[in-house]
């Protein structure tokens, strides 16, 4: 007869991978989650030098549930060097993966040439969700603005930006989006303009407009360019519109819009489809055609705007080269193929 | 457990750790190699390999339905030469595929922990289902399976992303595609461990049941890895070549990761068994390699799982290595075995079973004459 073994293996089995386990979390130097800094919000600026000047802002809580925001700032040669400093400074391990927005200067996207953004991509430093934004204000100035309802700046752009992601205006950019339009021909990308405005004690931040640039030159877009922007970069579901004919005046709600944007020889035609709902006070009667017609000519106006401004800089916001590129256009060869190619905008939209 | 007989699976088994083999690593770092290789034309180049890997799975199941490698009635010489072949591949293969799974674990799953701990960790595991044989590790994926499936589903119910279609054109057959396809064979041909594994069906098995897993395994594994590799791209453009962690990234794009952060637990968890299985399957082709020219010992896994760990840690110890090492010389050996010499193989065996009769048909692995010939000693599983 077999003699029964003294243990059994499925124990020791069972106690070496414990016995692995426990090793391992002795050995190696994992900080846990009360160790680290979460950084709700970055800035990005060149510093003296030719430096990096990069913000980070926390949340600070108490026992009894108070609330702070506080920003520290520190420059060095690379993004890499600033963070490992950064864990001195605040005295923990900073974590970036649950930032929510990165303030970028126009320094760093003109001048840079990506670096420091890229070295957050590919490093996976922080989420490809985080978005991006600019403004005409410091960086740092902005991340340290007070604002009237008590929370830090950097984390209520994060959090409107998420919210007006389908809306008639600016458009959120989230970094891997900064990429995938960087990596275009053209190379143009844009992103949410930021502006301050400081009353007394408290600040205001404004977003209407977005910034855009090639690396090279940059252009800030107004509301009027935003928003023909907006119709032809993103699809909508929110956003009002009014409509004007003899002497009525009347507002229509954005419904759903999407656009599409083909290029056969040297036309390129950008078509946006809107669906829209009257939510006015109308009068009985109402000439349906009349009202169309007025939005037609607004929306034509806003994206003729866009396209007209960015391409006085050479800035193709459409894309109308990598279109020439998908439909095997040879245009998409010529340095100067924004001069060559006629832009006709269609507007096929329908009112309820 | 009678060890002759724990290399016996099931068709249905074998089909998923087909699905296993040619998933697990198209899904990490080749999106991203593709991309910079061939632009928006990576998905081509992803549809014409995944194409021949299934083709190729199907030449290995007719190899392996008259039996495993070691069993097939071949002159010695032959299955020595297949063997040095088949452990040099599967090691390299082991040790190349095996440091992006390490590293993802490392640097994505934890705050860059070391390669050695990761690793050790990983073929402890490997080196244990390697011992134990090719009918657990099937057993394993099968218990696995369902959590896999899960995950799919819960991101393709919860997946919100934008697909710009224009990154994907011009639909054109460029070299860029051969050029990336030659350049990143390692990734490709991983099917050939599958060649220690014998198949044989059920009593009660239905033909058509079969057929269905099949359909399922065929369009499961071309939707999985072509599907994300379009995603890849539409969503990136030719940004994707300085993104990593394909699977990681495209399934972090989804309804709910703004409101409770990304929801990557799923995609991981599925991911690492997946790893896991198909680098012990690897190992375990490694062993049986061994076995052929030293006979069964108990330490071969150990030896086989002890290599990989040194090849990984101190032989690679990063990606970039990795890469250079699997981009050099060595994917045309890699390429003669997994591609040529399956083909010899398979026309060898049919050559040599027409003229002879075709072989006793192996046992089930279920039948009650395995019980017979093996009772379940206490306190082993």
């Amino acid at each position: 007869m077999k003699k029964k073994p003294f243990v059994n293996k499925k124990w020791i089995v069972i106690l070496v991978i414990i016995a692995l386990l426990v090793t391992f979390d002795l050995l190696d130097d994992q900080k846990s989650i009360s160790t680290r800094a979460i950084v709700l919000a970055m800035s990005l600026d060149k510093g003296q030098n030719e430096r990096y000047n990069l913000g980070i802002q926390l949340l600070k809580t108490d026992k009894n549930n108070k609330q702070e925001y506080l920003n520290f700032y520190q420059e060095g040669d690379s993004v890499s060097d600033i963070l490992e400093t950064m864990n001195y400074n605040v005295g923990a391990t900073v974590s970036l993966a649950h930032t929510m927005v990165i303030v970028i200067s126009q320094d760093i996207l003109l001048e840079d040439k990506d670096e420091a953004l890229r070295y957050l991509l590919e490093n996976q430093v922080v989420t490809y969700n985080t978005m991006l934004v600019t403004s005409g204000d410091k960086p740092d100035e902005l991340m340290s603005a007070k604002l009237s309802n008590g929370i830090g700046s950097g984390y209520y752009l994060g959090q409107v930006l998420r919210t007006v992601a389908a809306d008639f205006g600016v458009v959120p950019v989230s970094i891997k989006d900064y990429f995938m339009l960087r990596y275009r021909i053209g190379g143009c990308i844009y992103i949410p303009y930021v502006t301050l405005e400081k009353q007394g004690e408290n600040s205001y931040l404004g977003l209407t407009k977005m910034y855009a640039t090639d690396g090279q030159k940059g252009l800030i877009l107004d509301e009027d360019a935003t928003k023909g922007l907006s119709l032809v970069a993103t699809s909508l579901s929110n956003g009002s519109l009014t409509y004007r004919y003899a002497d009525i005046t009347g507002e229509a709600d954005i419904v759903q819009s999407f656009s599409n944007i083909s290029v056969k020889n040297d036309s390129a035609k950008i078509t946006v489809y809107v669906s829209l709902r009257d939510t006015s006070n109308v009068p009985d009667s109402i000439d349906e055609t009349k009202c169309l017609e007025d939005i037609d000519a607004t929306l034509k106006g806003y994206i003729n705007k866009c396209y007209e401004d960015c391409k006085a800089q050479n800035l193709d916001i459409f894309y109308l080269g990598q279109y020439c590129y998908a439909f095997k256009n040879p245009l998409a060869n010529e340095a100067e193929y924004l001069d060559k190619l006629t832009v006709d905008i269609v507007i096929d939209g329908n009112l309820k | 457990m009678n060890n002759k007989l724990n290399d016996i699976i099931y068709p249905e088994q074998f089909l998923l750790l087909a699905f296993i083999s040619i998933m697990t690593f198209k899904v990490v770092m080749l999106a991203q190699y593709l991309v910079s290789e061939a632009g928006n034309e990576a998905y081509i180049a992803m549809t014409v390999m995944i194409s021949i890997e299934i083709m190729m799975c199907a030449l290995v199941y007719g190899i392996i339905s008259y039996g495993s490698l070691p069993r097939l009635d071949l002159p010695k010489g032959i299955k020595y030469v297949l063997a040095l072949l088949l452990f040099v591949t599967s090691m390299a293969k082991c040790a190349l595929l095996g440091s992006e799974g390490v590293s993802y674990v490392s640097t994505s799953i934890y705050d860059n922990v070391r390669w050695s701990y990761v690793c050790l960790a990983l073929m402890l595991v490997c080196c244990y289902l390697a011992y134990k044989g090719g009918k657990v590790i099937a057993r394993t994926a099968q218990i696995f399976f369902w959590l896999m499936a899960l995950s799919f589903a819960f991101h393709v119910v919860f997946a919100k992303t934008d697909l710009q279609f224009v990154n994907l054109l011009p639909l054109d057959f460029s070299t860029d595609i051969a050029v990336a396809c030659d350049k990143y064979l390692v990734w490709f041909g991983d099917y050939s461990c599958l060649l220690f594994l014998s198949v044989s069906k059920s009593p009660n098995a239905k033909g058509k049941r079969l057929a269905v897993w099949t359909v399922l395994a065929i369009v499961g594994t071309f939707v999985c890895a072509v599907g994300l590799m379009v995603i890849f791209v539409c969503v990136f453009g030719d940004s994707g070549a300085i993104v990593g962690n394909a699977f990681l990234n495209v399934s972090s794009l989804n309804k709910i990761a703004f409101m409770i952060g990304s929801m990557d637990l799923p995609t991981v968890c599925s991911w690492v068994i997946m790893c896991t299985i198909r680098l012990s399957l690897l190992l375990y082709a490694c062993k049986e390699c061994l076995k052929i020219f030293f006979g069964e010992k108990w330490w071969l896994s150990a030896v086989c799982a002890l290599t990989a760990y040194l090849l990984i840690v101190y032989g690679i110890g990063n990606l970039k290595t990795g890469y250079s090492i699997a981009t050099g010389a060595l994917r045309y050996f890699v390429y003669f075995t997994d591609f040529i010499a399956v083909i010899a193989l398979y026309i060898l065996v049919h050559v040599k079973y027409k003229k002879t009769n075709k072989p006793k048909a192996l046992p089930s692995p279920e039948t009650p004459a395995l019980k017979q010939i093996s009772p379940p000693s206490q306190g082993e599983e």
